[in-house]
């Protein structure tokens, strides 16, 4: 009698496991990635990875492990910390593994469907592929695809959650990458004051200060921080002094084009309050900073871009304390709450 | 016994029946048949096998050896003698062809599986990746991106393919020694280097169930260097990596370097 109970606790245990790796079938349910009224037309093709609750969630697990780096400790989210929109906050440049440091400031992970150039310098030209840079880099998660396709691999949550999220179910780069992706996709941050503002939502006003500051921003800083994304997407040279121990050329590195020598991707502006440090080397630590750099202290390295140059030669945006004041005011409408404290992104 | 006897003369006949039926057009019915096709890379200098290690000299003097020599293949369609045209599916058309994979004739093969069955005339492909696969990010791709950065045909420093991958060194009236690195590939929509190339079969190239017929591509390295332009390592052209000019003079002779020495129809 012992022995055909034991059987049949056999027989079911069996029939249970197969039932519950059966269950994990790839059922998409497709989740939307908003298109805001004020914002350009979205740069990513959902076509070839359109976004699903099982993708997103896999790719919020892998954004959040440490395994995607080599000493299994360093997750994206190291250097991308939600309550800062996804910068490191208070670092310069960052650092990775084995004591390795960086040589830029951790860029904000917000609007990314928006665009179809990444990192600083555009290394980067499609959403898809911007993962390979960090992972790869021996002074931030130092891996390998294959060796991190071989950690996923051996890991239970993994095995079970690709085949969620893909119809072929494959642990390989295509479905890391299309899963990163698809987290990312979702991070849209279009809810700040200024959003509401615009889009006149909610009877949502500026203060006179802030607005004062919008204008000043729309003549004075909006060539380059163009459209409700704040960029024109554009390479430039903001006629920063070159930090010898960087020496970093920016944008230069790609093409090796001399006209490119110090060019950096103009940067969006939302929740630049809390994105702190600024520049691609991080070398302001206020708004306060960066405006009185753009007032006084640009330096001519010999390729800063024309939209700097002052009528007698100089170089620079004449701003006055109260200018200065008011742009930091309507900057600070540019903070998206909503975004910073969204569990869809949040690690717990 | 007797039986085996007219089962030969019934396998001749259809033998016999199915060449026929070649010289004389379509009349043999392939409809739904696939067979492999093996393409043989075979690199050399000149006249010369290229070999690891040796060195070999260009038009103007300059002698190079190589330790590395790698290049991508991809988007390979085949033309028949009706000139329909067979492409490999997407998805696993791309291929590396790297001499250290080679057997000890130095050949590499790609063998391209489940072809559709049919009389080919020529062979097409691209080195390197087209636009149209860079801009659908990882869909398709599966894991090449992961046998790309293994074989390190990937920059390190931004998200792209390595076309080509020759590293070694050069010697010249100036340098001795000196590094030489050829990674010419496309940069993002900026600089397109994908080049397509059509080679003809000298004759038909049958595939067939159950057949395994193979082309033999020889690929002239020579050439990269002193093809449609001829260059000069000592004037900019020992490191060739993103310069618009020098990988595009790169890509352009590299597309010319392939030509069908043979194939064997087993």
């Amino acid at each position: 009698m012992k022995k055909i109970v034991l059987i049949t606790l056999a027989v079911v245990s069996v029939l249970s496991c197969s039932k519950s790796s059966n269950t994990e079938v790839y059922v998409p349910v497709y989740l939307n990635v908003e298109q805001p009224a004020n914002f350009p037309e979205m740069g990513y093709n959902l076509d070839n990875n359109p976004v699903t609750e099982a993708g997103f969630e896999l790719g919020k697990s892998l954004f959040y492990d440490g395994k995607l780096s080599a000493n299994d400790a360093i997750p994206c989210a190291f250097c991308h910390e939600q309550a800062f929109a996804f910068t490191h906050h208070e670092h310069t440049v960052s650092h990775g593994v084995n004591g390795g440091i960086g040589t830029r400031n951790a860029q904000p992970i917000q609007n990314l469907a928006y665009q179809s150039e990444f990192m600083w310098d555009g290394a980067a030209t499609h959403l898809d592929f911007q993962p390979i840079i960090p992972l790869t880099s021996e002074v931030e998660m130092g891996e390998t695809l294959s060796n991190v396709l071989s950690k996923l691999s051996a890991d239970a949550y993994y095995q079970k959650q690709f085949p969620k999220a893909f119809e072929d179910g494959e642990i390989n780069s295509e479905n890391m990458l299309k899963a990163l992706s698809q987290f990312m996709l979702m991070m849209v941050s279009s809810n700040s004051k200024y959003d509401k503002y615009v889009r006149s939502e909610d009877g949502v006003v500026l203060t006179e200060i802030e607005l004062d500051g919008l204008n000043t921003f729309q003549n004075k800083c909006a060539t380059c921080h163009a459209t409700d994304l704040f960029t024109d997407h554009s390479y430039r040279n903001n006629g920063l002094s070159i930090n010898p121990k960087l020496d970093d050329k920016g944008r230069y590195d790609i093409f090796e084009d001399p006209a490119d020598l110090y060019k950096f991707k103009v940067p969006s502006l939302r929740n630049v309050e809390l994105s702190l440090p600024y520049m691609h080397d991080g070398r302001f630590s206020t708004l306060e900073a960066v405006l009185n750099f753009y007032d006084s202290g640009m330096t001519d390295n010999g390729n800063v871009d024309q939209a700097f140059n002052r009528e007698d030669g100089s170089l620079g945006i004449t701003l006055s304390d109260y200018e200065k004041e008011s742009i930091i005011a309507f900057l600070y409408t540019l903070t998206d709450n909503e975004f910073l404290t969204d569990d869809r992104f949040s690690e717990y | 016994m007797k039986i085996l006897k007219y089962t030969i003369a019934l396998l001749l006949s259809i033998t016999i029946a199915s060449c026929s039926s070649d010289d004389d057009g379509n009349t043999e019915d392939l409809t739904g048949q696939t067979g492999d096709l093996i393409l043989k890379f075979d690199n050399g200098v000149g006249d010369q096998d290229f070999i690891f290690g040796t060195t070999y000299t260009k038009d103007n003097g300059e002698t190079y050896q190589l330790e590395t020599l790698k290049y991508l293949i991809s988007n390979v369609s085949l033309t028949d003698s009706d000139g329909n045209v067979y492409t490999y599916p997407a998805e696993d058309n791309i291929f590396i062809v790297s001499e250290a994979n080679g057997n000890t004739a130095g050949e590499i093969y790609i063998t391209l599986e489940d072809v559709d069955a049919a009389n080919y005339t020529q062979v097409t492909f691209g080195i390197g990746i087209d636009q149209e696969r860079y801009a659908s990010g990882a869909d398709g791709q599966g894991d090449f991106l992961t046998t790309a950065q293994d074989e390190g045909m990937m920059w390190s420093w931004a998200t792209g393919y390595r076309f080509m991958r020759f590293d070694g060194t050069y010697t010249s009236e100036t340098e001795t020694d000196a590094a030489l690195n050829i990674h010419m590939g496309s940069v993002g929509t900026a600089i397109d280097n994908y080049k397509e190339t059509t080679l003809t079969f000298p004759n038909e190239v049958l595939v067939r169930e159950g057949n395994e017929p193979s082309v033999h591509i020889k690929a002239d390295i020579a050439q990269v260097f002193d093809g449609v332009t001829s260059v000069s390592f000592d004037d900019g052209y020992a490191q060739v990596h993103t310069d618009e000019t020098t990988t595009g003079v790169i890509a352009t002779n590299m597309s010319g370097i392939f030509s069908v020495h043979h194939v064997h129809n087993d």
